[in-house]
């Protein structure tokens, strides 16, 4: 292949990428911008199960279930103690000590323990079913996957028991809205440089989460192929059971244990749904180092589940649209690693010609190609930097244009950091390394 | 007279194989066979500046380049270059429909009249902007309009263009 359609290939490569992807968040922005909330239902009509995983959760669990048992006085919690190391476990039997027979815990030992988050909740899933007993209706039990540190809103379950969510009983499943706890609060005894920069990162987060996250959901409505997050995660029983299998295991083994169990039960005929009325709140990290390791163990999870398109495109129950958007969706981690060869080659020839012949190349920059370099640029960026003033209008209206203008640049700078996690993701991948590596809470002792 | 249910008509894979087979054919001759590509589409490029009424029109193919304005004081010649080329964008469609049938074999007629449609209008979007390009420069002269034509506007066509495209084929190709 020539050097000229070398540079014809990955241009129209680059630029087919760009116009798909601003294309894209085009059509996913207008009905994020045209939501109105729906009529609430009548939470009564189910049961409520909180499941929460933990794994050295001292720092935060009891403040966790003070904050869900105080809420939704009716709902159950049923802690899942990861074998920590930590006082978890004391924490909790604390409150069992106290008296309240909402609260359950759900011990695990090593070396069965420690295997990963899915397996934690298969165990909260087996000994919700045996509490349960065999009579008990499971169209009306309502699994709520909530992190250690997750503050779902008080109007949730009203929301959920909406008749276009759970009062439908083909929905199996349901994702809410997720938001920074600490968002515009700054971290505590560090430099001020480490404030700042933790600060714009829990902001990313935060805009990340309610605005292209909530948006991209929303078009999910119309290719039926919502897909599940691992906080907020609200389930019916009956879904999971359709799904459990011989060995009761409704969440499987992939680092994103979520979005895998979103494909089974879309695949198994469930239909998903997903609600911006209401949210749960969960900390944002402050540290780079801990944010790009969460971001590559999702990452991974993507490249793992993989695995999955045949039997998704397989299947009967998904639309030829629902199962080519979630082949976009695996193939973004993917994109990415592309993106990080094909982008730089026609830079690197350009750079190569101008080193060869710098005249004509400034020549032909200054009389018109710098318009292109401008217009390619605005193209490129446009896709994330229109999240700020959407985050402004929808979400944060007390914060100023020039600001959201900025979040923009930001969250355009924030999605790059994806390119590295996809290549760490790809070299843990390969080497096998597919342990679940915990994110620290912020809260953490020796944290770093 | 006992009824024998016949055993049921089993399908072959082959024609979506054969189709996949011949989509990633047609992708790796874009690229290999990239300069007869560009001869046609320049040839297309002469034959509609011809009919638009430029004032003398010749077509160079071996060089992949069409003059116009021959008859005037400021004729022209525009080369397809391998940057300028609607191969490139057709490319990504074929492989990603090839995609679509391997995964599921029921919509290959959808996907292949998707890729059709898909195509002609890359195509289309290609020459408009040729002609475009042509147009600004009859009427704004040879400096100004190739300046205007071949940075502003053509990127402008080829972007919205291009997004018209894909949104076509992905309508087409995943309607029910």
């Amino acid at each position: 292949m020539s050097l000229d359609v070398l540079l014809g290939f990955t241009q129209a490569l680059a630029l087919t990428m760009s116009v798909a992807f601003l294309t894209y968040v085009l059509l996913i922005v207008v009905p994020y911008l045209r939501h109105r909330p729906a009529p609430v239902g009548t939470s009564t009509a189910f049961e409520w199960h909180f499941l929460v995983p933990c794994r050295d959760e001292e720092a935060v669990i009891g403040d966790t279930i003070a904050y869900l048992r105080m809420t939704f006085p009716l709902a159950h919690v049923w802690v899942v103690d990861d074998d920590s190391d930590d006082g978890t476990a004391a924490a909790v039997q604390a409150w069992l000590d106290g008296g309240d027979n909402h609260i359950h815990l759900v011990r695990r030992a090593r070396p069965h323990a420690r295997t990963g988050k899915g397996d934690a909740l298969n165990d909260a899933y087996r000994t919700l079913k045996l509490w349960m007993g065999r009579h008990a209706d499971p169209d009306r039990a309502i699994a709520v996957v909530v992190d250690a540190d997750g503050r779902p809103a008080a109007n949730c379950l009203e929301v959920c028991a909406a008749d276009h969510l759970f009062g439908t009983p083909t929905v199996g499943a349901v994702q809410v809205d997720v938001r920074m706890l600490n968002t515009g609060v700054p971290q505590p005894d560090v430099t001020r440089w480490r404030k700042t920069f933790g600060a714009a990162l829990v902001r990313m987060q935060d805009l990340e989460f309610r605005t292209a996250i909530a948006a991209i959901q929303m078009s999910r409505g119309v290719t039926g192929t919502i897909s599940m997050g691992g906080n907020g995660q609200f389930t019916r029983l009956s879904a999971l059971d359709s799904i459990a299998g011989p060995t009761a295991q409704p969440w499987r083994g992939s680092l994103l244990e979520d979005f895998e169990l979103g494909v089974h039960l879309l695949t198994a005929g469930w239909r998903t749904g997903f609600s911006r009325d209401t949210h749960v709140h969960q900390e944002g990290l402050y540290s780079l180092r801990r944010f790009l390791a969460q971001r590559t163990r999702w990452g991974q999870g993507t490249m793992q589940c993989m695995r999955y398109l045949r039997h998704i495109w397989d299947s009967k129950h998904l639309s030829t649209l629902g199962a080519a958007e979630m082949l976009y969706y695996l193939a973004q981690p993917w994109m990415q690693l592309l993106g990080t060869l094909v982008y730089p080659i026609p830079l690197l020839l350009l750079a190569h010609r101008a080193a060869v012949n710098p005249t004509e190349v400034w020549t032909w920059f200054t009389e018109g190609a710098w318009i292109l370099f401008t217009v390619y640029g605005a193209f490129g960026l446009l896709p994330f930097l229109i999240w700020g003033p959407v985050y402004r209008a929808r979400c944060e209206p007390g914060v100023s244009v020039p600001r959201s203008i900025a979040y923009g640049f930001g969250y355009a700078l924030y999605i790059y950091t994806f390119y590295i996690t996809s290549w760490r993701a790809l070299i843990r991948l390969l080497r096998g390394n597919n342990t679940w590596t915990k994110t620290r809470r912020n809260t953490e002792a020796h944290a770093r | 007279m006992a009824l024998v249910s016949s055993p049921p008509v089993r399908r072959s894979a082959l024609p979506s194989r054969v189709v996949v087979i011949a989509l990633l054919g047609a992708a790796a001759a874009l690229v290999l066979a990239n300069q007869a590509y560009r001869n046609a589409e320049i040839t297309l490029s002469g034959f509609l500046i011809g009919v638009v009424g430029s004032d003398g029109v010749a077509v160079v193919p071996d060089r992949q380049t069409v003059y116009f304005g021959l008859g005037s004081d400021t004729p022209l010649g525009l080369r397809m270059t391998p940057e300028c080329t609607s191969a490139f964008l057709v490319l990504p469609l074929l492989v990603i429909g090839a995609v679509m049938i391997a995964l599921r074999p029921r919509v290959t007629r959808r996907v292949l009249l998707a890729l059709a449609a898909a195509s002609v209008a890359v195509v289309v979007v290609n020459q408009l902007r040729v002609l475009s390009l042509v147009g600004l420069v009859e009427w704004l002269g040879t400096d100004d309009g190739y300046y205007w034509g071949h940075t502003l506007l053509g990127s402008m066509v080829s972007v919205f263009g291009g997004a018209a495209a894909l949104v076509l084929f992905v309508r087409l190709a995943t309607r029910r």
